[in-house]
């Protein structure tokens, strides 16, 4: 299973890819919604992972653009966020995200909520 | 290295870049430029550094940085305007955070009243009820409390990375208001679940299979699919939403929250309702059979009664039959194509099984890293590449040496290898060296908190220019450079930029101006402290100096002179000692931190008009291009760099100066004479006929010419210190070896200019 993280801070990054790794996931990495456009171009994904806040191309558009193509309906995308302010995370349900996620992440959760949106 | 300190590593590394990005970012706000852009990278930076922090458990940094961090989402909004007190406040926000970031770094606590200023500021602004945000919190009773008693809306986990393993059952959350009513544990054993999607729940790439795959972890699941919605084939909408659908979950323990949580990301885009019942017998439902199956998936079935069928016996049913009759799975999201993939669910039970199957399908072949740019390694396996490529350079040397005119002439594809390896081998040692380079920003943009800490406590009015960040130096030199460059600028605002009102008097803009550069070269990295202040005090200086012994009463030095005494060891002429500088450990550490690495100091001043001081550093710490010479039959090498010719003189070009100094006629200029075997006193005074002389150029455009018995070629060495191989030599800046084995000192031009000058002082 492939995932997509996309995030401009190098740590979670790193995090993300510790744990996704562990997990058995094969990792691919984007640091920004630009980027992660690029990828998804070219590379087939099971899931996505993508921050809010992020330079170039903020993780609420990278959604609309990955939504507005036609060509992931179905590719879940989850949102990973500190804001616990419900309205960035609505913003990102109404872009088009699948669920999401609440930094600080703990691992088994993170899984956990991996496999609650992809078979 | 445990995974969490690799982590910890990594965050550290990346809060520097965003504090360094933040110093960036307010420097242009500062000029005026308060774009949203810009804000929005503020906003980010802190945003990053809190939330790094807290998946490490960095409590007080977190504290801060999210108190802050309401504060920019206000700014950001329009609605507080960033002022000037706002700004500033912002401005020693930075300075604090980055504090937290140290603290947090070295393990230790600020304590508790650590910024609480600056969080009564940002309360009371983000509250509406500001006061002037240059109003100073002062008195204790204004610390604030501690800092867990600050309500932050998300409490930091510690993130535990050991613990990956299956799944676990859904933790408890706080439930929505949907479910308020029913009871956190139900002492009834069931569950009723109704559930109709709306489209935009498939719009976000939710599936109700998915949802039910996880109600059946948490008990026994029996589905019921009411189809009576399906319309004609006529009239058979391939997106449209027809089915919905009754569950009843039978488990003891799940409780009214983890149902809940199950449906957390469809929640408002379905009608849901839970619903706790009595316990009753499963037992005595209708057999399910592959009709009622056919119902799901034949549209003109619309009328078939919903039967209840259990999760498993769907699953099962699909998998012996329907496969063929399944939609690719790639289908945009209908209903009647998601209903048909439970034959996944039943063929994997395990969420990670299936992570593993697919995982051995796609292969570690596949693997592609794509957007992966750049990889962390660590110093020493760098390091440990650099050594052995030095030695490559000293075998590769010692090879072409071995080449003598009887053996290129024999062997001459050999010789074209060795060209080809040479030219290798320095394309390998360019290569490595890039690996260690690293932009100077990370040492400069320390600087503006240093100046701004400067000014608050001189009263003076400084302001910092910065140029050439990106100039790229080895990591080592960049590390070693931090302190003398602190100690550089402090000087410079302590003792040159002058007070407001003495600038003012003397016609000069009342903001005094420091000018950071870096610049390559050459070999060298050119790194200047400039002020425009008033000037090296000659008069005071060379007072000093005869006073303090460093310089001999009767000798007159030039000015040049004099302002290099500054580095002198023991020499201050601060009047008041300060706690800024002049402490009478200064300039001289700057000098020797600076020679440590190869470098050297050159001080220019004009009165009234400011000072420059110069650090020349070489590009890499390691390889050194020089030339080799023979002294008393001893090997030497003189670095490259600092040679300005060799030339081949008569006895008759030498005279002597009337102090009695050797000296040598150069086209007209009278050159300063350093005979090295009589330095090193291997001769007691050699014929200095027919000797050969490398006139070399030290710090400040003083010559010196070097006389040596013999000039041998040039070469790559490696450098090999003398500290910790021997004991540090007067005149010898190091050591290396030679492709023939043979041990070679590095003749320090610097040294020998310097020793030469005190020695004329005596």
């Amino acid at each position: 299973m492939r995932v997509l993280t996309v995030d401009d801070s190098r740590t979670i990054l790193a995090m993300l890819h510790h744990t996704l790794s562990n997990a058995g996931f094969e990792v691919l990495q984007a640091e920004d919604g630009q980027k992660g456009l690029d990828v998804l171009a070219s590379e087939d994904v099971d899931v996505v992972i993508t921050d809010i806040n992020m330079p170039v191309m903020d993780g609420i558009e990278f959604i609309k653009h990955v939504r507005a193509s036609g060509e992931h309906n179905s590719l879940p995308i989850l949102i990973l966020t500190t804001e616990t302010s419900q309205d960035k995370r609505d913003q990102g349900r109404a872009a088009g995200g699948t669920g999401w996620i609440v930094k600080p992440f703990d691992p088994e959760k993170l899984i956990s909520v991996i496999h609650r949106v992809v078979h | 290295m445990s995974d969490l300190d690799d982590f910890k590593a990594t965050y550290f590394d990346e809060c520097s870049e965003l504090l360094t990005e933040l110093e960036e970012q307010f420097a242009a706000i500062e000029g005026g430029d308060r774009t949203s852009d810009r804000l929005n990278a503020v906003f980010r930076a802190i945003h990053s550094i809190k939330g790094g922090g807290g998946a490490f458990g960095f409590s007080e940094l977190v504290a801060f940085a999210h108190a802050y961090e309401t504060l920019l989402d206000h700014v950001r909004d329009g609605r507080i305007e960033l002022n000037e007190p706002v700004t500033a406040l912002c401005i020693r926000a930075n300075d604090i955070v980055a504090d937290f970031v140290n603290a947090a770094k070295s393990g230790t606590s600020l304590g508790a009243g650590y910024g609480a200023d600056e969080r009564h500021q940002f309360d009371a602004l983000t509250s509406g009820n500001a006061p002037a945000a240059n109003s100073t919190a002062d008195g204790d009773d204004e610390s604030g409390p501690p800092v867990d008693e600050f309500d932050i809306d998300f409490v930091p986990v510690m993130v535990n990375l050991e613990a990956v393993g299956p799944v676990p059952p859904a933790e408890e959350t706080a439930m929505d208001d949907n479910f308020a009513a029913a009871p956190l544990v139900a002492d009834k054993a069931q569950w009723e679940i109704r559930f109709a999607p709306h489209s935009e729940l498939y719009a976000r790439a939710n599936d109700p299979l998915l949802l039910f795959r996880e109600l059946a972890n948490l008990g026994e699941l029996t589905v019921v699919a009411r189809l009576n919605e399906i319309p004609p084939l006529a009239d058979f909408e391939p997106f449209g939403i027809y089915c919905t659908w009754d569950l009843t979950l039978v488990s003891p323990t799940a409780t009214a929250a983890q149902i809940a949580e199950v449906f957390e990301f469809v929640e408002g885009n379905c009608d849901l309702s839970i619903v706790p019942l009595a316990p009753r017998l499963a037992a005595g439902r209708a057999e399910p059979s592959l009709a009622d199956l056919a119902a799901i998936v034949t549209p003109d079935a619309a009328e078939a009664p919903a039967e209840t069928i259990s999760f498993a016996d769907l699953a099962d049913a699909v998998k012996k039959d329907m496969p063929k009759r399944a939609p690719p799975a790639a289908a945009p999201a209908a209903p009647v194509a998601k209903l048909l993939k439970p034959a996944e669910i039943a063929t994997d039970p395990a969420p990670s099984m299936a992570a593993e199957e697919d995982d051995r399908r796609t292969g570690p072949e596949d693997r592609r890293g794509a957007g992966v740019q750049s990889i962390r390694v660590d110093l020493d396996k760098v390091d440990r590449v650099v050594n052995m490529v030095g030695e490559l350079v000293i075998t590769q040397s010692m090879l072409t040496q071995q080449m003598d005119d009887t053996l290129r002439a024999r062997y001459q594809e050999l010789v074209r290898g060795l060209e080809v390896l040479a030219q290798t081998t320095r394309g390998l040692q360019d290569a490595v060296m890039a690996i260690r380079a690293q932009p100077v920003k990370s040492v400069f943009s320390r600087m503006p908190r240093l100046v701004r800490e400067l000014a608050q406590k001189t009263g003076k009015k400084i302001k910092l220019e910065t140029i050439g960040e990106a100039t790229e130096i080895d990591k080592t030199v960049i590390e070693q450079l931090s302190d003398p460059l602190t100690h550089m600028i402090r000087n410079s605002a302590d003792h040159g930029i002058e007070s407001p009102e003495k600038r003012k008097s003397l016609g000069k803009p009342e903001i005094g101006t420091i000018r950071l550069s870096a610049e390559q070269a050459g070999g060298n990295i050119l790194i200047a402290v400039e002020d425009d202040g008033g000037g090296i005090n000659r008069e005071r200086v060379l007072e000093v100096a005869r006073n303090k012994g460093i310089v001999a009463v009767d000798t007159t030095p030039t000015d040049e002179q004099i302002d290099q005494l500054i580095f002198a060891p023991g020499f201050s002429t601060a009047e008041t000692v300060s706690d800024i500088s002049g402490r009478g450990v200064g300039m001289d550490v700057v000098l020797s931190n600076i020679k440590k690495i190869g470098g050297s100091v050159h001080v220019k001043s004009r009165t009234g008009q400011g000072t420059r001081m110069t650090l020349r550093l070489p590009l890499t710490l390691a390889v050194l291009d020089v030339m080799l010479v023979k002294v008393g039959g001893s090997p030497y090498v003189i670095p490259l760099s600092s040679i300005v010719e060799t030339i081949q003189c008569s006895r008759a070009d030498f005279g002597r100066a009337p102090s009695g100094a050797k000296v040598l006629r150069v086209r007209g200029e009278y050159v300063q004479v350093v005979d090295l075997a009589t330095r090193f006193q291997m001769l007691s005074d050699a014929d200095l006929g027919n000797r050969f002389v490398v006139l070399c150029e030290a710090e400040g455009g003083v010559k010196i010419a070097l006389i040596v018995d013999d000039i041998i070629g040039q070469q790559q060495v490696v450098i090999k210190s003398l500290e910790e191989n021997f004991e540090s030599i007067d005149g010898i800046a190091g050591g290396t070896i030679l492709g023939d084995g043979n041990v070679a000192l590095i003749v320090d031009v610097q040294g020998l200019k310097a020793t030469k000058l005190h020695k004329n002082a005596a």
